[in-house]
Order: structure tokens, then sequence, then C-alpha cells
């Protein structure tokens, strides 16, 4: 059996996207084995996990730059996913109260900033 | 420095020392300031008694990075509430300099016929600015781009304007303010709330700023203000999203609309979905492309006024390479074509354009043509039906005035139940089923739907509810709570609101923007002072509003977001009435 997931890739990661590749994003349908995972799925696309920032999986927040709790996340057959680059931006005013998958919510809440910063790649926060 | 005032009634003018009180005001803190003491809550926005207020912020006209705001102010003919609208420009500069604290335009002419215009200039023989007036009705009745070369021909290339278009001499709800940008492009906006209108009302259409010879800004603690600007610098320079070639250079605000769409939150074709299957074509990873591909090389953005160094304004340009517009925003993009059911990047430009050409709020005009749309007046997705109503607005005909009132007044005359609105206000490109968050500050503002009331700084912000967490319904309040008046200090900073980004990631940032206010000021102000003085200024601007006639039944979100589940999370606004109201209730 395979699933089959509908990816998304913004600005600069669209070149994972090979012949996929629009004017600044691609959307491309990936097989994958049942049980694969987001890392799986990264793997497939042969795209390093650092160059991705905001990940939505079925547009819940599932990553963010530098917090990447959804690797072993995983996936089922039709789940979109998408994945931005790290110019990319959700500043916290208007990312306060969405939903996120539970992976990345249990992270954030059990930080000491409650996930309140945009990059989390050099806990720069002080 | 000064409070200029200028009575259009008889076209006096006064020169005032600034009353102690004021003192340490500026920006946006100072307009509400002078509104509340001044303006009787029940004035008719349009009428005699009501005042337009310019400030600009506290280290506006010195070399602080990215800080040549300025705050327009007063009651707002859209919301019948205080309004505030913070613009970038090189007018922002150039009125700072010339140690204007705050100009007010007060009265109305009894003449309805003639427009005037505002010459301001420095009298280096009086060591102070001289006011001159000047028959503008010849610009009247036209396109802001035809006209606003004409004042750079008469008045020389070094100036700057301030104005209003031709919805602001209708008396629209959706006029804004227009500025200059450093292009000399009449593109930048104190879009919201219909201050365009106070300004058309009183009959003044321009505001020329020559500040040749003027003194600049004095800075009490030059050392002082010196590290805070470098720290502030440090920062803007060192994050990713306001580096030199990072998001907002690259993408400009319209970066976010694929981040919207994905999260669900992107409010498409009148609020009905929170994703539109077009996105990817009209955000700003599409447009860098499109201009990349048409003209043949990357293409980075520009400051809108002098002294930005994080530069997010973008451009737009056609096959041939020829400018559509500058600058395609994140609210302006979603709002002409998300909402709309546009996909199509030219005509979104195109529309934009001709916002600008009219002195039209993009947000509340995109909002209003969704209305209309819903109503059937043209169809969801009709780019040219869609431009067609932005020429009616333009051309004032009886389609046009309706729509000009703004959004809640279209829907009621179109009969439409789905009308976006908060106190009068079209919502920007936030969904609040989809980001509750965000949703509590729409409510609650004093602005009526504001996104960029509820911006957040520094981190020790989070322990202001106590231990609330920020995920629970309590939290949120808190937080909004925090959020909205940390925002109303930025705006009375002079700083643009984008420094929030960096600043809320590294530390030193936030600590420089103090010192620079510190250095300016000579005040000794600390991040628990950001928190107070914001708060204050929401006290004035609440206790306007309540006398104006604001309840707590104004501070919600329209019933229709508490009944219809949005796509694709189909979720509700569920934050309970008590939280919204606890919002205010521990100010
Ligand atoms: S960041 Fe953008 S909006 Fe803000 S001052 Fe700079 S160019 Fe203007």
């Amino acid at each position: 059996m395979t699933i089959r997931i509908d990816v998304w890739l913004y600005g600069e990661l669209a070149k994972y996207g090979g012949e996929q590749a629009k004017a600044g994003f691609a959307n491309l349908q990936i097989n994958l084995p049942e049980g694969a995972t987001v890392a799986d799925l990264l793997t497939q696309m042969k795209m390093p996990t650092e160059e991705r920032g905001i990940t939505f999986i079925n547009g819940l927040l599932s990553a963010m730059p530098g917090v990447q709790p959804d690797l072993a996340h995983v996936l089922h057959d039709g789940d979109r996913v998408a994945f931005f680059h790290l110019r990319s931006m959700w500043p916290f005013q208007y990312r306060h109260g969405a939903s996120m998958i539970g992976e990345l919510a249990q992270e954030l809440t059990s930080r000491e900033d409650k996930g309140i910063h945009h990059d989390y790649r050099h806990e720069r926060s002080g | 420095m000064w409070i200029v005032r200028i009575n259009m009634t008889d076209r006096s003018v006064k020169f005032e020392d600034v009353p102690e009180k004021y003192k340490y005001l500026a920006g946006r803190g100072l307009t509400s300031h002078i509104i509340y003491d001044e303006v009787p809550p029940l004035a008719h926005p349009l009428g005699p008694s009501n005042k337009l207020v310019f400030a600009t912020g506290i280290v506006t006209g010195t070399s602080a990075p990215t800080s040549a705001r300025v705050s327009a102010g007063g009651k707002s003919p859209l919301t019948g509430g205080i309004k505030e609208s913070n613009a970038g420009s090189p007018w922002a500069h150039d009125l700072a300099v010339m140690r204007i604290k705050a100009l007010i335009l007060e009265g109305l002419p009894e003449d309805k016929k003639t427009f005037w215009g505002i010459h301001l200039s420095w009298d280096a023989d009086a060591g102070k600015p001289r006011v001159e007036f000047f028959d503008a009705t010849e610009y009247t009745g036209k396109d802001l781009y035809e006209v606003s070369p004409k004042l750079f021909e008469r008045f020389g290339d070094r100036i700057s304007f301030a104005g209003c278009g031709v919805s602001g001499e209708y008396g629209y709800g959706n006029a804004g303010i227009v500025y200059n940008d450093l292009a000399k492009r009449p593109s930048r906006y104190s879009g919201r709330g219909g201050l365009g209108s106070v300004m058309g009302s009183k009959r003044v259409k321009f505001i020329v700023i020559d500040a040749k010879g003027a003194p600049g800004v004095e800075i009490v603690d030059k050392a002082l203000f010196d590290e805070g600007r470098k720290k502030m610098i440090d920062a803007i320079r060192s994050h990713d999203i306001t580096k030199p070639k990072g998001g907002l250079n690259s993408f400009g605000t319209a970066v976010l609309i694929n981040i919207l769409n994905e999260a669900g939150g992107l409010p498409t074709r009148n609020f009905s979905s929170g994703r539109f299957e077009g996105a990817a074509k009209i955000a700003g990873e599409a447009l860098f492309e499109t201009n990349k591909q048409r003209l043949g090389k990357e293409l980075y953005n520009h400051a809108c006024s002098p002294g930005c160094i994080i530069q997010c304004s973008n451009t737009l340009y056609d096959e041939n390479g020829k400018e559509i517009t500058s600058c395609v925003e994140y609210e302006s993009d979603w709002a002409l074509g998300a909402n709309c059911g546009i996909d199509d990047l030219d005509a979104i430009g195109e529309m934009v354009q001709l916002c600008n050409a009219y002195g039209l709020d993009t947000i509340e005009t995109g909002c209003t043509i969704a209305v209309a749309m819903e109503a059937g007046v043209i169809p969801f997705g009709d780019a040219k039906g869609a431009i067609q109503l932005i020429h009616e607005m333009g051309k004032g005909t009886h389609m046009g005035r309706i729509l000009g009132a703004g959004t809640e007044t279209a829907g009621k005359v179109l009969g439409v139940t789905r009308v976006p609105t908060v106190k009068g206000q079209s919502m920007p490109a936030y969904e609040p089923r989809a980001v509750k968050g965000i949703g509590v500050t729409y409510a609650t503002t004093t602005m009526g739907a504001d996104h960029t009331a509820g911006y957040t700084i520094a981190p020790e912000i989070l322990s202001v509810g106590g231990k609330a967490d920020p995920l629970s319904n309590e939290g949120k309040a808190a937080l909004s709570r925090a959020f909205q008046a940390t925002t109303a200090f930025i705006d009375s900073s002079g700083h643009c609101l984008f420094i929030a980004f960096p600043i809320l990631d590294i530390a030193s940032g936030y600590q420089g923007m103090i010192d620079e206010c510190n250095g300016v000021l000579g005040t000794k102000w600390t991040a628990d002072d950001v928190l107070r003085i914001g708060g204050e200024i929401l006290k004035v601007e609440r206790a306007f509003n309540e006398a104006a006639g604001f309840t707590k039944a104004h501070d919600r979100v329209p019933e229709f977001m508490k009944r219809e589940p949005l796509p694709p999370h189909n979720q509700v606004f569920d934050i309970p009435d008590e939280v919204l109201d606890a919002v205010y209730a521990e100010l």
C-alpha cells in the first residue's frame, strides 16, 4: 500500500519540486509507503530539514525555524504538507490561537517562552 | 518645539508652546490625547468640531533606523470612534525636523468650493516654521498620480506632502490620507478609518513641507541615543525577516499570503473560506519570481521613507518591464485578491494603483467589493468588474458613493448579512476563526477591526497576565491587552511596527528602542514603562469611545463568525464574551 501526499513548496524550496516548479511555488503529489513520516517525505524529496522553516500538515502548524517536532509525525493518504523557506514569517501576534499538531503544541507550551518567538535556531531570545 | 494649530474657518495659524502634560507624548500617544482633550466625543466626524492631528514619533527625524513615521488622528467617519492611522513617508521626517510636535487642523470654511493647500517651510530669520496657504482647487477631482508631480514642479523637488484624493473630497468612509514615498509616488497611506475625509471636510487638499534649513530634532542624551540606535540596527540587520535580502526585503509583507493560506486563515471570497486555491499565484514569492522573469534580474524592495533599513516596499512590473504599482502590501494583495476570489497578480496591481490614485484605503475597498460580490453586483473572481467598481468610487457615481461609504454601509444597502466588520471597520487579512488570538484584538481594539493594534515586542510580556498560559482563553485576554499596549507605544516611538519582528527574538533590540527614546527625551523609561505608557494611551482612547457611545456590545466579532464554521478547519469563533470583556476590565 502506498499513500499519496499533496506537497506544497514555497519560495526557494520550489526547486525541490523539479519540473513542477512555478513562479514562487511548486505543488506535487508524492507517493510514500504506508506509515511514512515527515522525515521520510523529506528524504524522498532530497530536501535537508534545515532548509525548511514554518511547516504545516493539513493546515496545522507542525514546525517553526529551529523547532521541528514533526519529523516522526506519521503521514496519511491525502495529507497536505506545506514547507516554507526560512525567509518566510508568521509573527506571533498573527499566530497565537492558530491550530497546531499535538507534538508542536506540546513542545511550545513546555518552553519557558511559551513559543512566542519566530526563530528558535540560535536560542538567542536572551 | 511647537504645537501648530491651523484653523480652516478663517485660515488663522497659532504657534503654541508644548504644554507640560504633552512633553513626553508623541505619535499616537499625542494624537489620541489631543483628540480626547479637544474633540467633543459626539462631534460629527466631518463637521467643524472634529480635528485632524498629525504627530511624528519620539525618534522620527533622527538617525534612528526605520523611524520616519507619522500618526494621523481624529474622530473616524468610518467607526465614529477615535482613530490613529500610521504611515511612513519623507513627510514624517520633514515635519519632525521642523520641530513641529503636532500639527492640528481645526474648524472648516464656509466656502465649500475652494480647496486649500498649506505650505510649511523654515523661516530662518524668525527661527520657526512659516505657514502659507495656496489655492489648491485646481488639484481637486483628479487622479493623484496626475496631480502630485505638479506639486513637485511648483514647489521644488525636495518637498514632501500629505493630502487627500477625490475620495476625501467626496467624504467617503474609506478615504485615506496619502503621503509621497521616496520616489515621489503618492503611495503611502494613513489608510484606515476615513481620515482622508476629515481632511477633505476641512477643505485641505495638500500639506506641503519644504524642510530646507530646518534645525532637526533635539537629542538630550546623544550617547545613550547612539547606543540604542546601534542595538536596534544590529537587531534589524541580523534577523532573517528584516535583514537585507531577508523576508520583507525580498517579498514584502505579501510573504504572509501563503502562510495564512496554509494555516486556513486567509479570508477568501468575503470571509466564506480560510483557504484560496489561487493564493500561491498572488503571494509575495510569486511577485518576486514574476518580477525576476519580467526584468531578467532579482529585484529587492525599497524603503518607503528615509532611514528605513528594512525596506519592505515592493514594486510590480508588467511584461514590458514597466511599473504597474508600488507597493503590493499583504493586506492590499489579500483584500483585492483572495477576498474577492481574484488570482491575477497584474489585476491586483492595477487595483492597488487605482486605490492610490483615488485616495482609497485598500483594505476597506477590497472588503467592500467582496460584499458587493456577495450581493451579486458582480461575481466573485471578476477582476474587470472589480476594477470598474473602483473607478465608480473614483468618479463618484451612485454605486461608487455607496461602496465608498465602507463595508458596513455597503452591506446594509445591499442586504448582505456576512459583513466582516467590528465597530464599522472591515477586518484585515487574518481570519479570527482560524487565528483566535487576533480575533480578541480585532474585537476589543479602540480602532475597529485592526491588524496593527496588537503587536508584541518582548517575551517578558508573557508574564504580564500572571502565569496565564497564552494558549488558554484567560491568557489570550491578558496577551491581547499587553500587545495592544506595546503597540500603542511603538506607534508613539516613531518606529515602523515591523521592528517588532526582530526585537521579539533579539532582546537587545527591544532595549535599543527604549534607549533611543530615553536618549531623545532625557527620560529614564524601562521596559515596564513601555507597558504603562501604552496602557495610558489605550485608556484615553477607550474613554473617548465610551463617551462617543461605545459599550461592551461593540467589542464583538460579527455574529456570522460565531455561527458559520470556516473551512478548512471548520471552526467558529468561540472565545467567550467574558474573555473579550476581560481585555479592558483590567487595564
Ligand atoms: S519596514 Fe517597510 S513599511 Fe516600515 S518603514 Fe520600512 S519600508 Fe516602510
